[in-house]
């Protein structure tokens, strides 16, 4: 009974074809060949029931039906259905809204940037699709790249000269700083003040 | 075998899809209703094959993606769908064919090119699970849930070790219920080729489910 015969491959087929129709007719009952190996009624019966079709996300469809009328609406004009890899290597303009978002050129259309093509970039066909507003046709700030990295790294050489002049300016008081001061000749600002101080009294006195 | 005369007297009734088929070659953006008709049929398939849902939606994208490109190219070849699958007129697949579309068929042409290039190109997904998606059953019977889970796994586990040609025949006829011959059709192969193929699926299965549970 365990050949691959095609005799047996019929009769595989023929019960697989009666579990199906049973399921799509809810029938309890599913008609049996006797010939037919148990065991290969009950790995069918098993994977009928476990390979269920899985559908994906609601999120990824509409996203992915989007794409699509975006590709069908670009068929229709006689271009392909996606864009050159290197117009989609540029990516999508994604511009800050400044505040002369108001001023934005009248001639702008709808859901074509006026700065997308002098830049060279791409505006995505799916906001005008989804009729999401378009950022890019609102004026951009500037820009400064690596301006994160230059800032942290300009930001951190100011802390530690301003932390450097006022150690320099406030010399610790204890006893160890004192002594080090002391056998290396040196007096602090205050130090210095004291001793000032002290020598204009001897002075007066003497 | 089926004689031409009798191939071309009924090529109304061959493609099912053919009206959403020739709406959307007129018109692209009529695509969508055959996207959204098959969409979880393609989705699984990929799904099944590739055990990864991202990868799967990839897959999925770009065989959308093709088939809306190859749309105006597309041509239901009844003739030449007839006669490379061999059907003869005592198989009772003749009945079959009122219900195939070539569309289907050429749409899961597609997703199986796809679906094997995303595999030779990235195998790193065969690590991901999926009995997320097996074996599920009711709630309050924690019992019957493991059980059930169990041997849900235990079948896909049997699936996944099955040889490259024999698992999608598998899938196709279990996820996507599809007939003997659009299975021909797809993987391109005769029928009995294809009865074979899954009748050897089947007794592999039962083998390894009969091995796991001893």
């Amino acid at each position: 009974m365990l050949g691959g015969t095609p005799r047996d491959a019929r009769r595989t087929e023929r019960y697989l074809d009666g579990l199906m129709a049973a399921d799509e007719r809810r029938a309890a009952e599913i008609p049996v060949d006797t010939d037919i190996d148990p065991a290969i009624c009950l790995a069918t019966r098993q994977l009928r029931a476990d390979l269920v079709r899985v559908h994906p996300s609601f999120r990824f469809e509409e996203a992915l039906a989007a794409r699509l009328a975006a590709g069908a609406a670009r068929l229709q004009a006689g271009l392909p259905v996606r864009q050159p890899e290197a117009t989609a290597a540029a990516g999508i303009l994604a511009a800050f809204r400044g505040p002369g978002a108001a001023e934005a050129p009248s001639n702008v259309a709808a859901g074509q940037s006026a700065v997308a093509p002098a830049m060279g970039l791409s505006h995505s066909p799916a906001m005008s699709f989804r009729r999401l507003p378009d950022v890019a046709a609102h004026p951009r700030r500037p820009l400064i790249m690596g301006g994160v990295g230059v800032g942290v790294a300009s930001a951190a050489i100011s802390l530690g000269a301003v932390y450097v002049a006022w150690r320099h300016s406030h010399p610790t008081s204890g006893r160890m700083s004192r002594a080090v001061r002391a056998a290396h000749g040196r007096a602090s600002h205050s130090g210095r003040r004291r001793s000032g101080v002290i020598n204009e009294i001897l002075g007066v006195v003497s | 075998m089926l004689a031409k005369s009798e191939v071309g007297a009924r090529p109304a009734r061959l493609d099912r899809d053919r009206g959403l088929v020739e709406a959307a070659q007129r018109d692209p953006s009529r695509f969508d209703a055959l996207y959204r008709k098959y969409l979880a049929q393609v989705y699984s398939y990929a799904y099944y094959e590739l055990r990864d849902h991202h990868a799967a939606e990839d897959a999925t994208e770009r065989v959308f993606m093709q088939a809306l490109a190859g749309l105006p190219r597309f041509e239901e070849r009844v003739d030449e769908f007839i006669a490379s699958r061999g059907v003869t007129a005592t198989s009772g697949s003749a009945s079959d064919m009122a219900d195939i579309s070539t569309f289907r068929v050429w749409l899961f042409r597609i997703a199986r090119n796809v679906v094997a290039n995303e595999r030779r190109s990235d195998r790193r997904r065969l690590a991901a699970p999926l009995e997320d998606a097996l074996g599920l059953s009711a709630p309050d019977d924690v019992a019957e849930s493991v059980a059930a889970r169990e041997a849900g796994s235990a079948a896909w586990r049997a699936v996944a070790r099955l040889p490259e040609d024999r698992r999608r025949a598998v899938i196709l006829r279990f996820v996507d219920e599809m007939g003997t011959a659009e299975i021909a059709a797809v993987l391109g192969r005769s029928e009995g080729a294809v009865r074979v193929l899954l009748h050897r699926a089947l007794r592999s299965v039962a083998q390894d489910l009969r091995r796991q549970l001893s």
